[in-house]
């Protein structure tokens, strides 16, 4: 396998842990442009662990899922009682927050006679952790796949565990389901805390795959195309959001066909599929039907 | 300290025109279609990128070039109409606005494509320098700013309110059930409620690249953000609440800036956005409203 296809798959497995985060909560019935703060807060607080403080990126995945997690439900605080578009909106304005943060963000030490550590605009240059132990990039794709994997058999337990109903439920009606007697409250807080953290991991292992971040990664352009991944692929199953990236890093991207034209070509795409397919290609129907006809 | 203060009072008038104009076209959408229209900054940077392409090949006067941008902005705001809009229009609300990104993605690229470079010269609508006022400096093009800005403000409170067709827009942010069953032809009210909007956006974003005598690739985000910000600000559909909001943007960015620098400005906006929607969800400035 050559680097290029290398990079493009590891690329794939990364933003899928994105995508998967608007997608656990779009299937609670909340829209959020801001989960790519949270692939900030794992990206950032992963890269000065392992850089700085020199744990091993395992401990400093850890710390990052549960920080990210712990600023997903204090997002979620005051704005998941919000409905739609204001919950979009409330969202994004945090993300945005979020990201002007990280250029003030200014917190580096000597190390190793170099400085290292974010630089506000600068960005944060030297997560080496994953190079300095010479992992080849065929071991961090596997790495990376193997983490997503985990992710995606819990979330198919999940899915058909009591769990995954009651969040379908909340996500269709949440005044229905509060009248069933679910806590539609804190079930969100619950759900909005499990993709930050899975937003973190994300960026925990974008920021060891690239060495360098900067806090124009974590933009809102990032956060868009994470939903627009989960809603092209569909909402009917976790693969949904595995597939929507394929989709755009795979096949827009990485066959180099669109090259100049990507913008355009994806743009249209997910705008004439949400015509024909508002839930995605995945989307609930299909699934029942893929089930019925395997099972 | 008090002239400082005055004069960032000024600046951030000026800046609360344009940031008004914009924020109308996007309630007035979000008004009557209960959508939000994210490629409405995207729409209007194609129009200043026409119009920048036809001043790049023959050199046309300013008014050619205002001409231009109207034409063509409307043009991609019908486009966003059909493709976004219009399918989308009885179902949901999410998927519309996620369509309306993708364009987004469409229209920025595509307008890069014509002119690839980073940074375009747009000819300035006044060559002089600012005008004094004692201590005080006003740009002329300010001036021009807050003048359209009131003679459209004018002419959409006489559309609206002296109107058939302004008339059928409020019937349909009111009661939009109970004006179907009126016979008023919903579709075509849409269509031209875009239209006036997008003409709205276009004369902002003309104002804004003329005033700045540049246009960039940041021009689309920067116009949908800011837009979005002072709807927000001023409460979700309501059109003098758009102004409102506008204005307090402007005069917010323009002290917290003086005070704080760049990035702080931009923190104080969408703190102020964020704390808003938690604390007062329905704005600052709002009517009671129907469904």
């Amino acid at each position: 396998m050559d680097d290029y296809v290398t990079g493009v798959l590891t690329n794939i497995g990364l933003f899928s842990f994105l995508a998967l985060s608007a997608y656990l909560l779009l299937i609670a019935g909340e829209m959020s442009f801001g989960q790519q703060a949270f692939f900030g807060v794992g990206a950032y607080s992963g890269g000065i662990l392992t850089a700085i403080y020199g744990l091993p990126l395992p401990v400093a995945a850890l710390v990052a899922m549960l920080l990210g997690s712990l600023c997903a439900f204090l997002v979620g605080l005051p704005t998941l009682r919000l409905r739609g578009l204001y919950f979009a909106m409330a969202t994004l304005a945090a993300a945005e927050m979020a990201r002007i943060l990280f250029e003030l963000f200014r917190f580096q030490r000597q190390i190793g006679g170099e400085l290292v550590g974010p630089d506000g605009t600068q960005g944060f240059r030297g997560i080496r952790w994953v190079f300095e132990r010479g992992v080849e990039p065929a071991g961090y794709l596997a790495l990376v796949w193997g983490l997503l994997l985990i992710a995606l058999v819990v979330f198919l337990l999940m899915e058909r565990s009591r769990l995954g109903a009651t969040l379908r439920a909340i996500g269709e009606d949440p005044d229905l389901a509060r009248s069933c007697g679910i806590s539609v409250e804190r079930f969100k807080l619950g759900v909005a805390a499990a993709a930050g953290a899975l937003a973190a991991l994300g960026g925990v292992l974008f920021a060891h795959h690239n060495t360098y971040i900067e806090p124009r990664n974590f933009d809102i352009m990032l956060g868009v195309h994470s939903l627009a991944y989960a809603l092209i692929g569909g909402l009917g199953t976790a693969f949904g959001p595995l597939l929507g990236v394929m989709v755009d890093l795979g096949v827009l991207e990485g066959s180099r066909v669109f090259q100049g034209y990507r913008m355009i070509a994806f743009g249209g795409l997910v705008a004439i599929l949400l015509i024909f397919r508002p839930r995605g290609l995945l989307d609930e129907k299909v699934v029942h039907w893929l089930r019925a006809r395997f099972s | 300290m008090l002239v400082d203060l005055i004069q960032n009072t000024l600046d951030g008038l000026t800046a609360g025109a344009a940031y008004a104009l914009l924020a109308i076209g996007f309630t007035l959408i979000f008004g009557v279609l209960r959508r939000i229209n994210l490629s409405y900054g995207p729409a209007i940077m194609l129009g200043c990128y026409a119009a920048t392409w036809f001043h790049v090949q023959f050199q046309v006067g300013l008014l050619v070039l205002a001409a231009l941008t109207l034409a063509a902005t409307v043009l991609a705001g019908a486009y966003v109409e059909r493709l976004c809009f219009a399918p989308h229009r009885d179902r949901s609300a999410i998927a519309a606005m996620v369509a309306s990104f993708a364009i987004w993605m469409q229209l920025e690229e595509l307008a890069t494509l014509v002119l690839p470079n980073h940074l375009y010269a747009f000819p300035a609508l006044y060559e002089g320098g600012p005008l004094s006022l004692g201590p005080f400096t006003l740009r002329a093009e300010a001036l021009v700013m807050f003048a359209v800005t009131v003679l459209a403000c004018l002419a959409l409170q006489r559309l609206l309110y002296r109107s058939r067709f302004g008339l059928s827009v409020r019937a349909v942010i009111d009661q939009p059930v109970a004006a179907r069953l009126v016979g008023i032809n919903l579709p075509w009210v849409f269509v031209r409620v875009f239209a006036v909007a997008s003409a709205l956006g276009a004369v902002a974003g003309y104002l804004i690249v003329a005033s700045a005598g540049q246009v960039t690739p940041m021009l689309g985000m920067w116009s949908t953000l800011k837009g979005m910000l002072a709807m927000m600000l001023g409460g979700l559909g309501s059109l003098p609440g758009a102004i409102v909001g506008g204005l307090a943007l402007g005069l917010i960015e323009a002290h917290s800036q003086w005070f704080f620098g760049p990035q702080v400005r931009d923190l104080t906006a969408y703190f102020l956005l964020f704390a808003l929607l938690a604390l007062r969800p329905s704005g600052l400035w709002t009517t009671p409203r129907h469904g």
